[in-house]
């Protein structure tokens, strides 16, 4: 009796590891037939999509995607599986893991940039005039001009609004402290003038998190050290692994000392090094800093979160110094809908995942994501109802002479990493800026 | 019956082999495998290694080089120091009181033992708002009680000095109580079924001969808590060589000024964030020699005895 107990024991746990085994092999078996045929039969059950994108957390147009994605659902009887988070370089890296390891989504919002080579190069996504094949309609409501062009040459992402990044400022601190709006004629000598006197009024000049978010600064502190023409110019190594003392190495370098000599100044909040970026967005909402810049998604998030105190804030321009004027600003369309080889190889998914990008950038979805962003729309986006800060935000970007990409999206994420991990390092003297440019550009 | 089972062997190690193997595929492959990592180029996750390191030790060479790992280094040891004597310590003391009232043991074993079941990364976000820089919760009590220095200025203008529970000043102890605070629970309840362990007529027999409450801790309790102190000791040395998701939460990648590392979260900035799998694996590798090593050392310093 016992010895039967024993086998049918065994029995059982061999049976259910043979099952626990089997599970994966219906999505393998669905997924080997659809390699090699063309005409796939489109889903007839609803189907389940897993999607990322960047619209998580606090993000200015979470509100946005939610409702596109309900109305996606009812439209279709699909399920979404929303795995979204807010963009950062951990998110980014997070990511890329994924695709790395083969849990990657149905469908990816995601930069168009460097930062999508790896599962571009890999084969992990499925290019626009492949989609275009089956579905000729495809993103045929963009300008194709407009979507990002990879290694390759091919087109894969399906673009979403563009962005800008400026800066924006708190009109209660300026007033308190006799400080005009700054106009696009701003200069950095009037600014760091400007930045004094609010220091001396009890207020923090500058809302920024150098430990966790300093490349917005960096940014532009690299075009006030060089101009809009040569923004995109990355310093290089020589084949010793010294830095070459070039334009673009003097710049970055320049750029690094600016940000050293704002924090020596005390222009950044005190805990500036400890600080997390909705720490110090939170102190240029509560009227405790006057600057901060940021990009076109932070308005969204001013809308949501201070409603009440909404007029305070304006879209102003960020000081130029050099060549650069301060209407010259940093934009573009930086991220869009990629659709996975795994989801497209998957008859069920194939038409439920072309489905949703279409709707998600359709000109009705996409208008509700825009305010002032640009968009690669061939109607164009037609945004309703803006409030005093969007205006404020039309109006500067109405003043805007010059728009250039970022150039930390020219450059790998290891390179990106190092760099702003040490620009801690650089404002407190334990690195000097040019040991932290050669660091960087080393891993690049 | 029992010596039939014992003679026939095959259906016991049928029964040991599916674990076996299990822990051998997730376990044991990848641990091996970990450790032929540290010897290659591998320049993020999933991606095939581009080749052996030149020289095939440099992973190594650069851990006693590594300003930062020497930082994690030396946190963590602070950390295990401060785990065995604060956790370990704090429950054994608890653990003492509530085996000697009669009236709300339950309750306290409870209480003690509920930070244990709430989740890290809550426990971090939670201990970010006690301890935020402005408005935090400690910050806030100490502006009450007139401990934080302030000025007004010319325009009337009240202007706090905060108190920053980050910096370099302040970190250690914002990083390590609420990790302490979270496990002291564990060896509490471990402590605690130590002491119902121990008979109850050993106490009386005391009590007849005069022990007082102290002599009882002293002279019986302690020496018959012995073993479960040293299983207590090696949990927490290896416990604390592993902390991560608390510390990073509350102060992610090395805050302040790459002064807050620790083995685990160098580790995983390493692997993760810098993409560097291989150097990442050599501090995985790191932290299990430490953690044998260490445990091992313990355990011949608070050798168990046989006789209890």
């Amino acid at each position: 009796m016992k010895r039967l107990l024993a086998l049918l024991l065994v029995l059982v746990m061999a049976l259910s590891l043979v099952a626990c085994g089997q599970s994966a092999a219906p999505a393998e078996e669905s997924a080997a037939p659809s390699a090699g045929t063309e005409n796939t039969e489109p889903a007839k059950e609803p189907v389940t999509l897993n999607v990322v994108t960047s619209y998580g957390g606090d993000d200015g147009n979470r509100k946005n995607f939610e409702a596109a994605v309900k109305s996606y659902e009812e439209e279709t009887g699909n399920k979404v599986n929303d795995g979204s988070a807010t963009s950062n370089e951990e998110w980014k890296a997070k990511v890329l893991t994924d695709f790395e390891t083969g849990s990657e989504p149905d469908v990816l919002f995601f930069f168009t940039n460097a930062d999508a080579e790896p599962f571009i190069s890999a084969g992990k996504v499925v290019s626009i005039d492949e989609i275009r094949a089956e579905y000729p309609d495809y993103a045929t409501n963009m300008k194709d001009s407009m979507m990002a062009v990879a290694s390759d040459g091919k087109q894969y992402a399906v673009p979403s609004s563009g962005y800008w990044e400026n800066m924006f400022v708190n009109k209660s601190v300026l007033d308190a402290c006799g400080i005009e709006v700054p106009g696009p004629d701003y200069t950095w000598d009037q600014f760091l003038a400007d930045c004094q006197t609010i220091l001396d009024n009890g207020y923090t000049p500058i809302a920024c998190s150098l430990v966790e978010v300093p490349h917005y600064w960096f940014e532009f502190a690299v075009m006030n050290n060089g101009a809009l023409d040569n923004q995109l110019e990355v310093p290089t190594v020589d084949a010793d692994g010294k830095l070459v003392d070039d334009a673009a190495a003097q710049k970055w370098i320049a750029a690094l000392n600016d940000l050293k000599e704002l924090y020596e100044l005390g222009y950044f909040p005190k805990n500036t090094l400890t600080a997390t970026d909705a720490e110090t967005v939170a102190m240029f909402g509560d009227g405790e800093a006057a600057f901060l810049i940021d990009g076109s998604w932070k308005v969204g998030h001013f809308v949501e979160n201070y409603a009440d105190t909404l007029d305070d804030y304006v879209v102003s321009y960020v000081p130029g110094k050099g060549d650069r004027s301060a209407s010259e600003a940093i934009g573009g369309i930086s991220m869009g809908y990629f659709i996975t080889r795994k989801a497209w190889d998957d008859p069920a998914k194939r038409e439920a995942a072309v489905a949703f990008v279409s709707h998600l950038t359709s000109d009705e979805v996409l208008s509700t994501f825009v305010t002032t962003e640009v968009t690669a729309l061939v109607n164009g986006a037609k945004p309703s109802g803006l409030n005093a800060l969007q205006q404020s935000a039309a109006d500067a970007n109405a003043s805007i002479t010059g728009v250039v990409g970022a150039v930390q999206d020219t450059i790998t994420g290891e390179a990106k990493g190092d760099l702003f991990a040490n620009i801690q390092n650089v404002v407190t003297g334990k690195m000097t800026a040019e040991e932290a440019v050669e660091s960087a550009i080393k891993l690049n | 019956m029992n010596s039939m089972i014992y003679k026939k062997k095959t259906p016991l190690l049928l029964f040991l082999i599916p674990a076996f193997l299990f822990l051998a595929v997730y376990l044991y492959y990848p641990f091996f495998q970990n450790v032929l990592n540290t010897f290659m180029s591998i320049g993020g996750l999933g991606r095939a290694a581009e080749g052996w390191n030149d020289p095939w030790y440099e992973n190594y060479q650069r851990l006693f080089t590594d300003p930062y790992m020497r930082t994690a280094m030396k946190n963590t040891l602070l950390l295990i120091v401060c785990t065995v004597v604060f956790q370990v310590g704090i429950a054994l003391i608890l653990a003492l009181l509530v085996d000697t009232i009669r009236v709300g043991a339950k309750f306290f074993r409870v209480v003690y033992f509920f930070p244990i079941v709430i989740s890290a990364t809550a426990l971090g976000l939670m201990f970010n708002l006690i301890f935020l820089y402005k408005g935090g919760m400690v910050n806030q009590l100490l502006l009450a009680l007139n401990q934080l220095p302030y000025e007004v200025k010319s325009n009337g203008k009240v202007i706090v000095e905060w108190l920053d529970w980050k910096d370099q000043a302040h970190f250690l102890f914002t990083m390590f109580m609420p990790v302490l605070w979270q496990n002291v629970g564990f060896y509490f309840v471990i402590i605690v079924t130590g002491l119902n362990n121990i008979p109850q007529d050993i106490y009386e027999a005391a009590a007849l001969d005069g022990a007082d409450g102290w002599r009882r801790t002293r002279y019986i309790s302690l020496p018959l808590l012995r073993n479960v102190l040293c299983t207590c000791l090696v949990l927490a040395i290896t416990g604390a060589l592993k902390v991560f998701d608390l510390p990073w939460v509350m102060f992610g990648a090395g805050m302040p000024e790459n002064q807050g590392w620790l083995t685990g979260t160098y580790m995983y900035d390493q692997t993760f964030n810098k993409m560097n799998v291989d150097y990442g694996s050599t501090i995985a590798v790191v932290i299990v020699v430490l953690g044998v090593v260490l445990s091992n050392v313990a355990n011949r310093v608070f050798k168990p005895s046989e006789d209890i």
